[in-house]
C-alpha cells in the first residue's frame, strides 16, 4: 500500500521527460503529491524520489526550501495573509488580528481547531495597488475589511462545495487535496516568520 | 476582474498600457485587431535578420526592467547564436520584490504582448524553447498566460512554422513555489533545474551556461513586453522616450500611503513627486509624506525631501539609490522608520537562501537587534552594531544582492532618519505615536 494513488504515481513518472534533465519534475512531482495527500508526508516524499529515482534526502531538501510545500498537515481552505510593508501601511495588521481571531488561531503556520482552515501570514504577494490583500486558496482577494473577512469564512462555513479554478470542470478528475479531510495532528508552536 | 489601478488607454507615454483596459485584451484576436498584436513579430520572421533585432532593441537603449537595469540589446548579443545545440530563453515572471505588482498588471491585461515579445526575443538570440518561470502564488496570470500561449498555437505563431518560417518556436511554463531568493537569475535557473534555489557564483555567465548547462538569455516579463512595441515604432523612435541613458517608459507599482495606488506608465526622467503627488494623489488629507522607497524595498529609501529626484537611473544612483523594480512605496508621517526597517529586516533574514554567511546570520542578527530597540532596551551599542551588520551585508560580500539589499535599508534608513533611531535606542520614545501603539 502506497501514500500516493497509484495514477498519481504514474502521473509523476511521466513528467521526467517533459523537461531537458529529469530533475526538473522534481517540484511538479511533488506538486502533484501534495494535491492528493494535501501536505507533503515523509512517506508521499519518499515515493516521489523513487518514482522520479532521486535521493529521498534530496527530495526532502527540496520541498523543505519553498514555502508552498507543506510538511503538516493545512486546513481545507488555506489563508495566506500579506503582512509585507505595502499591506502593513494600509491596516494589515488589524486583518491579521480579525483572521487570527474569526478562525481561531494564535499565529502563522497553524490550523484552525475545525481543521477547516490554515493560516500563514506571508510575504508580498504582488498585489501592492490593492493593499490591504490577501491569497485564499488560489485566489487573491484586495480591499480587506474585516466584513469581508467575515463574508468570506462564513462562505466557506456553508456546505456548497466551489470549484477548484486551476482545475477542469468536475468529472475530468477528483479534487484532490481540496477533499481530503485534514489529519488533526498535534501542532507544534512555531515561531513567527 | 478587479478594477484596473493605474495606467490605460491612450496617452503619449503609453508604450505598455495604451490599450490596457479594452474589453478581451487577453484575447489574441482581440490583441491582434485592436492593438496590432503580432505584427512585431511578423516583422522580425519574415523581414528582419536576428542581428538586426538585436541592433533595434540595443537603439532602443532599453535596460532590464526586473531590478538591475542592465542593456537589453547587450545582454541578447552575449547569447552566441550559431554555438550547436539547445539555447534558451529564460522569462523571469517571479516577481516577489515587496512593493512590486507591475509584471502582475502586464500579466493580467495583456498576457499575448508578453508572449510575442518572448518569441521575438527567442527567435533573436537563437533558441528555440523559453520557459516562463513564474511564482506559485500568481494563479490568475498563470492561468491566463496559458490560455494566451494555447491561442497563439493555435494560430501557429507558436509551433515548427511560425508565419511560414521554418523556424520551431515554443514557450513552456515552470511554477515557481514560494521564494523570493528566484527573482535573483541563477537561483531561478537552480529552481528550474530541480534544486534548492541558491544563487551560482559567476562566472559562467547564463549566457554561456544557464538553464541545464546551456546558453540561456534570462529577461523579465516588462522588458520582454516592451520588444514589440520597439519593433513596432522603431528603436530609435523608442529612445527619444526618457532620458539619454534611460530610455522609454516604465511601469512603476505605487503602493502605501497614496490615495490612488496604481501601477502607472511613467516617462523614465519624470520625478517622483509627479507619480507620487500628481498620479498617485498623494497622501491621504493632512498626512504628508514621510520616505519613499524608489524601487522596491530594496532600493535604498529616500526621504521627502528628495521627492524631486527623477526616475531615471542615473539621478537615482547619484541620489544614493536605485530603480530597482520600479516598486514605490510611499510612507507617510504617521508611520515609524524604525518599525518599517524591522518589518523588512524581518523579509530579508526570512528570505536569505542561507547560502552565504553575511546574509544568513547577518539577517537574523539585525532582526534580534531591532527587536531589543523596539521594546525599549537600546542603546548606541544597538546602533552600532546596526551599523556593522549593514557594512557587513554589503559591497560585494555576499553572491547575490539579498545581502546588500538588506544592509542597504538599514543604512539608508539610518542615514536619513538618525535622530528617528535615536529617539527608540538612547531616549526610548517614539515620535509617531500610531505605531509604537501598535508595535
Amino acid at each position: 500500500m502506497t501514500a500516493l494513488s497509484a495514477h498519481v504515481l504514474e502521473e509523476i513518472r511521466e513528467l521526467p521527460a517533459k523537461y531537458p534533465q529529469s530533475r526538473s519534475a522534481v517540484m511538479p512531482a511533488l506538486d502533484l503529491a501534495q494535491e492528493e495527500m494535501g501536505h507533503l508526508t515523509p512517506e508521499a516524499m519518499t515515493e516521489v524520489a523513487q518514482a522520479l529515482q532521486l535521493d529521498p534526502g534530496y527530495v526532502e531538501g527540496v520541498a523543505t526550501f519553498y514555502s508552498l510545500f507543506h510538511l503538516e498537515p493545512v486546513g481545507k481552505h488555506r489563508f495566506y495573509v500579506c503582512t509585507n510593508l505595502s499591506c502593513m501601511l494600509r491596516g494589515a495588521n488589524e486583518i491579521v488580528d480579525h483572521v487570527r481571531q474569526a478562525i481561531g488561531v494564535s499565529g502563522s503556520e497553524q490550523v484552525s481547531p475545525d481543521g477547516l482552515f490554515s493560516y500563514e501570514e506571508v510575504e508580498c504577494l504582488g498585489a501592492c495597488e490593492y493593499a490591504p490583500m490577501m491569497r485564499l486558496d488560489h485566489e487573491y482577494f484586495y480591499d480587506l475589511t474585516t466584513e469581508k473577512i467575515d463574508g468570506l469564512i462564513a462562505d466557506r462555513r456553508s456546505p456548497t462545495p466551489r470549484p477548484h479554478p486551476l482545475r477542469a470542470p468536475a468529472g475530468a478528475r477528483p479534487l484532490a487535496g481540496g477533499e481530503v479531510k485534514p489529519k488533526r495532528a498535534p501542532r507544534k508552536k512555531k515561531a513567527d516568520g | 476582474m478587479a478594477e484596473l489601478r493605474g495606467s490605460s488607454g491612450e496617452a503619449p507615454n503609453h508604450i505598455l498600457t495604451r490599450w490596457f483596459g479594452t474589453p478581451d485584451l487577453h484575447r489574441l484576436e482581440t490583441y491582434a485587431s485592436k492593438a496590432g498584436g503580432y505584427s512585431a513579430m511578423r516583422k522580425a520572421l519574415l523581414d528582419m535578420a536576428p542581428a538586426d533585432i538585436t541592433n533595434e532593441v540595443k537603439t532602443s537603449g532599453l535596460r532590464g526592467r526586473g531590478g538591475a537595469g542592465f542593456a537589453t540589446g547587450t545582454k541578447w548579443s552575449f547569447i552566441n547564436r550559431d554555438a550547436p545545440g539547445p539555447k534558451y530563453v529564460v522569462v523571469n515572471a517571479d516577481e516577489s520584490e515587496p512593493g512590486t505588482a507591475k509584471d502582475r498588471y502586464i500579466l493580467e491585461n495583456s498576457p499575448h504582448m508578453v508572449v510575442e515579445g518572448i518569441l521575438i526575443a527567442a527567435y533573436a538570440v537563437g533558441a528555440n524553447q523559453a520557459w516562463v518561470y513564474i511564482r506559485g502564488e500568481y494563479d490568475r496570470p498563470y492561468r491566463m498566460l496559458t490560455e494566451a500561449i494555447e491561442e497563439a498555437r493555435t494560430k501557429g505563431y507558436i509551433g515548427p512554422k511560425p508565419f511560414g518560417k521554418e523556424y520551431p518556436l515554443d514557450i513552456r511554463l515552470y511554477r515557481g513555489h514560494g521564494a523570493y531568493i528566484c527573482g535573483e537569475e541563477t537561483a531561478l535557473l537552480e529552481s528550474l533545474e530541480g534544486k534548492r534555489a541558491q544563487p551560482r557564483s559567476r562566472p559562467p555567465f547564463p549566457a554561456v551556461k544557464g538553464a541545464w548547462g546551456r546558453p540561456t538569455l534570462l529577461n523579465n516579463v516588462e522588458t520582454l513586453a516592451t520588444v514589440p512595441a520597439i519593433l513596432n515604432m522603431g528603436g530609435a523612435e523608442y529612445a527619444k522616450l526618457g532620458t539619454a541613458k534611460s530610455p522609454g517608459t516604465r511601469l512603476l507599482t505605487v503602493s502605501g500611503n497614496v490615495r490612488k495606488p496604481g501601477v502607472y506608465e511613467v516617462e523614465l526622467g519624470k520625478t517622483f513627486r509627479h507619480v507620487i503627488m500628481e498620479l498617485a494623489g498623494g497622501p491621504p488629507e493632512g498626512r504628508k509624506v514621510k520616505v519613499f522607497w524608489p524601487g522596491g524595498s530594496s532600493a535604498p529609501v529616500l526621504p521627502e525631501s528628495m521627492l524631486d529626484t527623477t526616475t531615471d537611473m542615473e539621478a537615482l544612483a547619484a541620489a544614493r539609490s536605485m530603480g530597482g523594480s520600479g516598486g514605490v512605496i510611499v510612507m507617510d508621517d504617521t508611520h515609524c522608520v524604525v518599525k518599517a526597517a524591522h518589518r523588512l529586516l524581518k523579509f530579508y533574514a526570512y528570505e536569505s537562501c542561507g547560502k552565504c554567511t553575511p546574509c544568513r546570520v547577518g539577517g537574523d542578527w539585525a532582526v534580534r537587534t531591532y527587536e531589543r530597540i523596539l521594546a525599549g532596551q537600546g542603546s548606541q551599542v544597538e546602533l552600532d552594531i546596526l551599523q556593522r551588520v549593514s557594512d557587513g551585508l554589503q559591497n560585494g560580500r555576499c553572491l547575490c544582492g539579498l545581502g546588500d539589499s538588506a544592509g542597504w535599508v538599514i543604512d539608508s534608513t539610518l542615514r536619513h532618519f538618525r535622530e528617528e533611531y535615536e529617539d527608540h535606542a538612547l531616549r526610548h520614545e517614539c515620535n509617531v505615536g500610531a505605531v509604537m501603539a501598535s508595535a
